[in-house]
């Protein structure tokens, strides 16, 4: 995982994420570990536009589908569809237009904080915004988080720790 | 993380207060002082650690496969 040069790619397209999922947990505290990162994504044609050109660079395919087949990362592409599951040269990146227990990107927006890493600074699910979105995909690995999120935020709510 | 802040996390995860959410997380197994740790870190430090476990697993997962395709 590249996880820098990552955030660099997005950041300096400007486009508009926030990192949310497992790595959303492990940032927030959490002891979870994952492979891949996951984003919401705004759905205007401007950021679409941003996302396909940040991304670019990095060979966008789609994960676990055949070599050669045909596909392009392009904002035609991210507008017809919403949560794409992707292989690019920095790692595994998953971007999802809409997130379990979230009408929209502005409403996982408003969930989020601003954290600073490797000087840039991301939009980050908060631990709030987390709980939620595991809550409402009530999957069991989700509903397992959830009572470690939980226990997580009252550790930091207590200790006045970030 | 204050020596004040380290002692009352670890306080706390020590003698959760009965019915609460850290107890819960306690009794179902959750390890409470990786989060305790976790927390001293600064976010950048937390990051790196994302990384160096992201990778750590494509490895294990890698290795995994390799052996499975011998057998």
């Amino acid at each position: 995982m590249k996880l820098e040069e990552v955030l660099r790619a997005l950041y300096n397209e400007d486009v508009e994420v926030v990192l949310i999922g497992g790595g959303a947990m492990q940032l927030q505290g959490s002891a979870y570990t994952t492979e891949d990162l996951d984003f919401c994504y705004a759905r205007t044609k401007q950021n679409m536009a941003r996302l396909a050109r940040a991304l670019a660079p990095y060979h966008p395919r789609l994960r676990g589908d055949p070599e050669g087949l045909p596909f392009h990362f392009d904002a035609s592409t991210i507008e017809r569809g919403s949560n794409f599951t992707l292989e690019t040269d920095l790692g595994a990146l998953d971007f999802l237009g809409h997130v379990a227990g979230f009408t929209d990107y502005d409403a996982v927006k408003n969930a989020s904080e601003t954290i600073r890493i490797f000087g840039i600074e991301c939009q980050v699910l908060s631990l709030a915004g987390l709980i939620r979105a595991k809550e409402a995909a009530g999957r069991k690995k989700d509903l397992e988080a959830v009572i470690e999120l939980k226990g997580l935020l009252q550790i930091r709510k207590k200790t006045k720790l970030k | 993380m204050t020596p004040k802040q380290r002692k009352l996390a670890y306080e706390l995860i020590s003698n959760p207060p009965t019915g609460s959410d850290i107890a819960a997380a306690k009794e179902y197994g959750i390890d409470l002082t990786l989060l305790v740790e976790n927390l001293a870190l600064t976010p950048t430090e937390r990051a790196l650690k994302l990384i160096e476990g992201a990778n750590s697993l494509r490895l294990l997962r890698l290795a995994g496969s390799a052996h499975r395709a011998k057998l």
